[in-house]
């Protein structure tokens, strides 16, 4: 059900872009640099000494920036990146803020990359789900790429697939000490750009 | 050690050839632009001076294409695709290079590719020099193939991050490692721009013949790939003016050369001295202008000797800077790459700092220049050993495969936060003394749990002799605290004390 409600949302995002060029065709870009979007995320655990596999669990994800143009083709910022996943024992909760850089190589095309580094807060990690929640602060980067449309206007839109990636250190659980525990989040969505 | 040699092949022709060329002053009066036809290059010509030239069957046509993607007449054409090419190009050399080494870990397939996308990054566990100075090393490549392809600093840095994400994916069978990503991505900037400004500074892009050819092997030699690059467009031949923004404002350097005496924890003093070498490198001048021009100045330095066989390489590059008013101030953001390893202490660091210095004169002939920073320590490495362990033992042979490390690691790695200070006294523009402290902290995230608190203070005493001739004197200290999260909340101190007594030879 939340994979449709997310495949409805990129669907309904997609025309925004047209509906934004016929508005303000010809508006000049400002010093502003604005993402605000959705994205069906996928999270894995993974501990150096761990012999288990841990899972791989979907879920919804937020996505934002927000910053300066540098010049046309780099955007610096701060990126932000929220996930929920949860069941009837618990949830497990990220959240990533980093200081990051979008690179458009390009400038007439729409590619972009992006990369960052941060801090994540993380409620629950690998299988700790109970009434007591573990928070963890964690070491985090990112790395993406994307397209963007109408990468010149005021307003645009663009398609991102990116991977978060937190680093735990030592978790405590209710079972004990988890050592060097990373987390995986890797994000396929879309997002509104306003410049 | 490849990287080692590497990097000492690259300092030895540096020093061999930057004095006698120097800097290029700004100002230098600009050539006439040759007319297109002029620029066709003669076979003959060709042949004799550039050896590796294949772009001699060019047509006007495509010249003019390539002139109009210059920024300026000794620059590269601009080449995006390219320089993604060529770092794709840098990673499966270094492949087949593994592979020819006979490591498990180049024997890569698309089930290996998939096995790495599908685990994530997780943390390595390679040895020290590896992680801290070959990776940075491999990192430099892909920011040139940046740079030797027209893109900018910051172009150039979303290239070297490109490179490493790539690697880490599909160069090798280890799963991806965050703690390379850092360090090839920071450190490969940072080195690799201070190896990019190196190499135009022994190039004579004036010069024809022989003289000009051995300058641009010279060159080569420090930033392989923009050397490549323009042997193999031709450019290596083009007679031109430098890139205005690759010549320094100031360039000096001093070599000292002596013996050291280092002390541990366990033993006051080593009874011999390590006999070392170590090159101190001012491109620009960090502390004075306005700066948008990222490494417009830096100052490196690097140990040969001391204990191992490279133990020690920094460099600070300014990202930016801005005069604060007219109170003599000075405000710089400064990137940071550290690197030092010795038969006590291991350390390295990637970091990002905010400084405020200032420069007063104490009377005609003597300065005093003085700078405080504070910043971020993206990730830091610092060499550690379990509560219980009191020796690091003796690495065993991988049962795994060649390549493939399997632990344990006797050093931690971990994010943090830096600060320090730095003054020097010139007279007559030469060091009188020197004064160094940084104090580091590194929150442990893998490796042994513990919060590590470094600092390292250094002071020299130059007296000068004759000419360029001087002699030194030095203290240093190393003290690291290591505070333990485990349950009795174990705290460790460490410490060396360091003499140093040595000989100067300064270039200005």
């Amino acid at each position: 059900m939340k994979r449709l409600g997310l495949c409805v949302l990129l669907v309904c995002l997609i025309p925004a872009r047209a509906l934004a060029q016929d508005a303000q065709p010809s508006a000049a870009a400002s010093g502003l640099w604005f993402v605000a979007g959705a994205a069906s995320g996928t999270l894995r655990g993974h501990c150096q000494d761990c012999v288990q596999d841990f899972p791989f669990r979907h879920g919804g994800a937020l996505v934002g920036n927000a910053g300066y143009r540098v010049n046309p083709r780099l955007s610096l910022g701060a990126d932000l990146f929220w996930m929920q996943w949860r069941n009837e024992s618990g949830r497990i909760r990220a959240t990533a803020i980093l200081a990051a850089a979008q690179f458009r190589p390009w400038e007439s095309k729409g590619f972009f990359v992006k990369g960052g580094a941060g801090m994540a807060l993380v409620r629950n990690w690998v299988q700790t789900l109970g009434p007591n929640p573990d928070n963890s602060k964690a070491l985090a980067l990112v790395l993406g790429s994307g397209w963007e449309f109408n990468p010149k206007g005021r307003y645009g839109l663009q398609l991102f697939a990116m991977q978060h990636v937190g680093a735990l250190g030592d978790l405590q659980t209710v079972n004990g000490s988890v050592a060097d525990v990373t987390a995986n989040f890797w994000s396929l969505g879309a997002a509104i750009v306003i410049r | 050690m490849r990287y080692v040699c590497a990097v000492a092949v690259s300092l030895v022709t540096c020093l061999a050839t930057a004095r006698s060329v120097g800097a290029q002053a700004p100002d230098a009066p600009a050539q006439e632009t040759p007319d297109l036809v002029q620029q066709l290059p003669n076979p003959i010509v060709s042949f004799v001076s550039t050896p590796v030239t294949f772009n001699w069957e060019q047509s006007a046509g495509s010249l003019n294409t390539k002139e109009a993607q210059r920024a300026c007449d000794g620059c590269p054409p601009r080449r995006i695709g390219m320089s993604l090419l060529q770092t794709t190009g840098i990673n499966v050399i270094y492949g087949l290079g593994n592979l020819a080494r006979g490591q498990v870990t180049g024997r890569i397939t698309p089930k290996t590719w998939w096995a790495n996308m599908q685990q994530g990054w997780v943390w390595d566990l390679d040895d020290f020099t590896v992680n801290q100075i070959g990776h940075p090393y491999q990192g430099s490549n892909y920011f040139n193939a940046g740079r030797a392809n027209g893109l900018s600093f910051y172009e150039s840095a979303a290239v070297t991050a490109f490179g490493s994400g790539t690697w880490e994916y599909f160069g090798e069978t280890n799963h991806a490692s965050l703690n390379d990503l850092i360090n090839t991505t920071l450190g490969g900037i940072t080195l690799g721009e201070m190896f990019h400004r190196a190499g135009w500074l022994i190039r004579n892009t004036h010069a024809t013949g022989k003289r000009r050819l051995w300058s641009e092997i010279g060159a080569t030699a420090i930033d392989p790939i923009t050397g490549l690059n323009r042997f193999a467009s031709g450019d290596s031949s083009r007679v031109t003016d430098k890139p205005s923004d690759l010549v320094p404002s100031s360039l000096s350097g001093v070599a000292s050369a002596g013996a050291l005496w280092r002390g541990s924890q366990s033993s006051a003093f080593n009874q011999a001295g390590d006999p070392f070498l170590e090159v101190d490198a001012y491109y620009g001048d960090t502390n004075v202008g306005r700066s948008r021009t990222p490494y417009d100045a830096f100052w490196l330095r690097m140990r040969f000797g001391g204990g191992r066989s490279f133990s020690e390489a920094r460099v600070r590059g300014r990202l930016f800077g801005q005069p604060i008013g007219k109170s003599g101030l000075q405000f710089s953001v400064i990137q940071t790459y550290n690197y030092q390893n010795n038969d006590v202490y291991s350390t390295g660091s990637q970091a990002i700092d905010a400084a405020i210095g200032t420069t007063r004169a104490l009377s005609p002939r003597t300065n005093f220049w003085i700078l405080g920073w504070g910043g971020v320590t993206v990730l830091g490495a610092v060499d550690s050993l379990p509560l219980g362990v009191t020796e690091k033992p003796e690495e065993e042979t991988p049962s795994a495969g060649q390549g493939v490390s399997e632990g344990p690691r006797y050093y931690d790695y971990g994010p943090g936060s830096d600060f320090g200070g730095l003054a020097r006294l010139t007279r007559d523009g030469r060091d009188v003394a020197l004064f160094f402290y940084v104090g580091r902290q590194i929150y442990s995230l893998d490796g042994v749990r513990a919060n590590h608190f470094l600092q390292h203070a250094r002071v020299d005493l130059l007296f000068p002799m004759r000419g360029s001739l001087g002699l030194g004197v030095s203290g240093e200290y190393f003290d690291r605290r290591s505070y333990y999260q485990d349950a009795e909340r174990t705290t460790r101190k460490y410490h060396s004390p360091q003499v140093r007594a040595y000989f100067t030879w300064r270039s200005q």
